[in-house]
């Protein structure tokens, strides 16, 4: 029985304990290779670098366990971010223009969730018209013009890098915690997992799978704006095409991370090491001098590898366990 | 029971169309009536032809993502299939000497491989398609990048190769054509007369209830997944037959551009669902819609926005007409129709809120000057000149904007400005062949691709329409003049002399290019190299990062350059987003010993030239630039430019000069701390 019990802990936590492998493996080589890898400098550069990828995969960490897909962030992330730019500009103070970037972003969240909840188009068609319309609309606008001259205290806040720094991390480990805390503990969270797992058995639980959906997509937008402004005040000029490519990484992060992307199973900690993961990869082959050139590749050989020595993994113990029930 | 499987007891609208593509049908006749009102000879048959020819590689690509979606999978990797097939053959046909025949089948094999690694993946290890075409999405492009290094550009291929894309049967048939029908065909047959066909509906329908039926699922799905790597390696020689040219950022984005329209023509995403009809007229939808707005003058942007709107309109409609049956096996929502459409209403109302305070926002804070934009009225007898950027939506070339429309206000010429809104290399071709067909007087090009646009700058000049370049130059032969503001030799050379006169002439660099695959950069790389080699012996390059053309990516790479390179001491951007991220990661880093200099606009870089971050910037005046190409163009349309002259007036610039067939803006200009604000671009 307590072996059928730990079977089940390793189980259930098998891709977090493969991705931590991984990452060790990858320290190792760093370790012997390029020390200089683990200063207190890179490891704030790492983190800061990956914090936008990070806030945004908590979200999108909540719509694949829902079972929906949201591929329009980085065309939110950056409508956001320029949102964020012009608003400081406009004169309203740089907190402020932050949240008015959230609300632009719970906005737009809040449009794919009613398409997708209320109206039933698949998220993966609605959000890849968003993403195409958005991406576009803001192109057509602004005509690629990067939202500069930004009042002084824009940059940093107006303080000091190091002080700026701490509240982005901050933020990002309250959201992370929050958001991983919630998905076990409240209600809510298990809402979540629950519309994911079953929408029907969910709604004969009392829950309402649509409002769910909405509310998720949303707050993913949400947290895109979140991102989108912290990630503008480390500099300070706004270019308008922010977060190209971003769908993907979260969306890479968050399926390395173990979540199913047919919904109802993964968690916040699989996010966080897959975040991990893809974001040491890049930096790490720059360390080991492999040229750029070959880097695109190595990267995705690392994720199918990732993800098949797991699948094998799994095969190999249903194959076993069938075979100890045959006999 | 959910959504029945068509069966012949339904009535014959459902019959003929059980997805709901009535309202893609009316759709697309709009599109059609629209433009035929309003765009140039929208509606002639070298046109429709014309249509055909560009939707052929994407067509390959949706038929192919047809059958894969309705077993509710997905392909993400068919674009960068393409990328590595296009690379396969040109290396095949080039660097190990194969006839053309043997090159495209080693091509065709590579397209086959790579769709047997993704179906081995997916059904013998049972990894959701979404993650394995997700990794060899990357992979393959990556493969393929790291095959050419970026750089290598496959071209001057065989007559006959080229014919495949780019000649007609009879004057009008493209000659790609039969390749595009036969697949349909061959997709028809395979999804809507074969037995194979109706089970992939079934296994698309229920993996598990199909192999109760005794359908062998692993293989059926296999079988698609192998198909579409050889659809895509198809596509793969069909695009460089028709651009003349294979290079590893081929059919970059097109694997959206399909899925979009797949799931228009009314494809289920969770499978079950889906015609081979249905994907054409999605396809057609589409690239109707891309050549009416060039034709008719409008910004290619709305693209996006229409397809967008469109996509979720057909299938909002195509659900309501399917309604109750469908809807009350379904999922119900507690929820009241009049609710729903309140709260719809409300979040619509908000979005629309948000954008439109954002465009007045931003409008807000443009100068007054340049918001007017005389694009777009065609009437009268004005001459009307076509001028295209690389990119739209790069500031660098919104600048030259600029300086463009207000020499067509001077000159009283109508001025088109459009071009590409993405990094697809293709894109050119198409916006230049719709100007013809709408038969412009002049065209003006900065060529991102000069094996593929040279060709079809040729027919252009055929055709009686005058063919400048500018920013970057076609084949000689392919345009009358070539705006010169700089030879890359002329920007490699002065970039490295700076860095030689900042360094000393003894020390280590690096560089932070665009994209890798980027061909004016990495033209500059190369005289980059060349300088160095034979004058700067004691300067050494040390790595060579990409951008991406993204600001943030260059802060961080720079960030990490300098870490592994700690004896670097000057970064050299040559793309305009990546100064300002590499300056920002320098003085990030609190280092006062390292120089950044680059190539980029002075005003994304101010700040850190006057802080001393940044050293110098190299550039032309933008506007100036701008203004000279439509300025010669109206001059050329007048015929007031004779052949041989050496110079000629050019409005506020004075007297130019004429060296053969350029026309010399000047050399590049160096920008520092003293000029810089005398400068607004």
């Amino acid at each position: 029985m307590r072996q059928t019990m730990r079977h089940v802990m390793l189980d259930s936590h098998r891709r977090e304990i493969s991705l931590v492998a991984a990452i060790l493996a990858i320290a190792a080589v760093m370790a012997i290779a390029a020390p200089g890898f683990f200063t207190w400098g890179n490891e704030r550069d790492l983190v800061m670098a990956n914090l936008p990828v990070l806030i945004v995969a908590l979200g999108m960490t909540l719509v694949i366990l829902t079972g929906q897909i949201d591929i329009s962030v980085g065309s939110q992330f950056a409508i956001c971010s320029v949102a964020a730019g012009v608003f400081a500009r406009l004169g309203m103070p740089t907190p402020a223009a932050c949240l008015a970037a959230c609300l632009a972003g719970a906005a737009m969240g809040a449009l794919n969730g009613a398409l997708i909840a209320y109206a039933r188009v698949p998220s993966i068609v609605v959000t890849l018209a968003t993403m195409v319309a958005l991406r576009d609309g803001l192109r057509w606008v602004t005509e690629g013009a990067w939202v500069a001259d930004l009042p002084r205290t824009f940059q940093w806040f107006g303080r000091s890098q190091a002080a700026s720094e701490g509240i982005a991390m901050a933020v990002a480990a309250l959201l992370a915690a929050g958001i991983g805390w919630g998905l076990r503990h409240l209600a809510a969270g298990r809402a979540v997992y629950a519309t994911g797992s079953s929408a029907r058995a969910a709604r004969l639980a009392g829950i309402r799978p649509a409002h769910v959906i909405f509310a998720v997509l949303a707050l993913t937008g949400a947290l895109t704006g979140c991102a989108a402004g912290l990630n503008a005040v480390r500099f300070n000029q706004v270019p308008a095409n922010a977060g190209l490519g971003l769908e993907m990484q979260t969306i890479a992060a968050v399926i390395v991370g173990g979540t199913a992307v047919t919904g109802g199973r993964g968690g916040i900690v699989g996010t966080l090491l897959g975040v991990a993961l893809l974001g040491i990869i890049g930096p790490a082959l720059t360390y080991l001098g492999i040229s750029a050139y070959w880097e695109r590749a190595l990267q995705g050989g690392i994720i199918l590898a990732a993800v098949a020595m797991d699948a094998v993994r799994v095969h190999a113990r249903e194959h076993g366990s069938l075979a100890a029930e045959r006999s | 029971m959910a959504a029945l499987p068509p069966s012949d007891r339904r009535p014959w609208r459902d019959r003929w169309s059980p997805n709901g593509e009535w309202v893609l049908l009316f759709a697309l006749v709009l599109e059609t009536a629209v433009f035929s009102a309003f765009g140039r000879n929208f509606f002639t048959l070298g046109n429709f032809f014309e249509v055909v020819r560009l939707s052929v590689e994407l067509g390959l690509l949706a038929l192919a993502l047809t059958p894969v979606m309705i077993t509710g999978g997905i392909d993400l990797s068919v674009g960068s299939m393409m990328a590595l097939a296009a690379v396969v053959f040109g290396a095949a046909w080039r660097d190990a000497g194969l006839p053309a025949g043997a090159a495209i089948a080693l091509a065709l094999l590579a397209g086959c491989a790579g769709g047997a690694l993704n179906a081995l993946l997916i059904t013998g290890l049972g990894i959701p398609p979404i993650i394995v075409t997700l990794g060899s999405f990357s992979m393959f492009r990556g493969i393929a990048e790291g095959i050419t290094r970026g750089a290598a550009n496959y071209s001057n291929f065989p007559k006959a190769l080229v014919m495949l894309g780019q000649g007609y049967w009879w004057g009008v048939l493209p000659v790609q054509l039969p390749i595009l029908a036969a697949a349909i065909a061959a997709y028809a047959v395979l999804l809507h007369r074969s037995a194979i066909g109706r089970t992939l509906y079934a296994v698309g329908f229920s993996p598990a209830g199909a192999r109760y039926a005794g359908i062998r699922v692993a293989r059926r799905v296999a079988l698609v997944y192998f198909l579409s790597g050889l659809a895509a390696s198809v596509a793969a020689i069909v695009y460089v037959a028709h651009l003349g040219q294979a290079k590893s950022d081929a059919g970059t984005g097109y694997e959206l551009a399909a899925i979009t329209a797949v799931v228009l023509g009314g494809t289920s995403v969770s499978g079950g669902r889906g015609t081979v009809w249905g994907t054409l007229l999605g396809l057609f939808s589409i690239t109707i819609l891309q050549n009416g707005l060039r034709l008719a003058a409008l910004p290619s942007e709305l693209t996006g926005v229409l397809t967008g709107a469109v996509l979720v309109l057909a299938i909002v409609l195509g659900r309501l007409r399917s309604s109750p049956r469908a809807r009350t096996s379904e999922a119900t929502t507690p929820m009241k129709n009049s609710q729903l459409a309140i709260l719809c209403a409300v979040i619509v109302a908000a979005a629309l809120l948000v954008a439109g305070t954002n465009i007045w926002l931003v409008r807000s804070l443009r100068p007054p000057g340049a918001a007017a934009s005389p694009a777009g009225s065609t009437g009268g007898r004005r001459p009307v000149i076509a001028m295209m950027p690389k990119a739209k939506g790069d500031p660098y070339f919104t600048s030259c904007r600029t300086g463009a429309e207000e020499a067509a206000r001077e000159t009283n010429v109508d001025l088109i400005w459009d071009g590409p809104t993405g990094l697809d290399p293709a894109r050119q071709n198409e916006v230049v062949e719709s100007w013809i067909t709408r038969r412009v007087d002049a065209i003006a090009v900065s060529v991102e691709n000069q094996a593929g646009i040279s060709t079809v700058l040729r027919k252009a000049r055929e055709r009686g329409i005058r063919v400048l370049t500018w920013d970057a130059d076609a084949a000689p032969d392919a345009r009358d003049y070539f705006i010169n503001q700089a030879t890359p030799e002329g920007i490699g050379f002065t970039l490295t002399d700076e860095a030689a006169r900042l360094l000393g002439g003894r020390g280590e660099f690096a560089i932070v290019t665009g994209a890798l695959s980027a061909a004016n950069q990495n033209q500059w790389i190369a005289f980059i190299r060349r300088r160095l080699a034979a004058q700067y012996p004691h300067l050494k390059l040390l790595d060579i990062r990409p951008s991406d053309d993204d600001r943030d990516k260059a802060f961080a790479e720079t960030q990490t350059i300098l870490k592994v390179h700690p004896n670097a001491r000057l970064i050299m951007g040559i793309a305009a987003p990546a100064v300002p991220g590499a300056a920002e990661a320098v003085r990030q880093s609190g280092r006062k010993d390292v120089y950044v200099i680059g190539l980029s606009l002075p005003n994304l870089c101010k700040r850190y030239v006057h802080d001393g971050v940044v050293q110098s910037v190299v550039l032309w005046n933008t506007r100036d630039l701008g203004y000279l190409t439509v300025y010669t163009a109206a001059r050329l349309t007048g015929n007031a430019i004779p052949a041989g002259a050496t110079s000629f007036a050019a409005g506020r610039l004075g007297t130019i000069e004429v060296r053969g067939d350029q026309v010399i803006l000047g050399k590049p200009f160096i920008f520092n701390r003293a000029n810089i604000d005398q400068f607004d671009f």
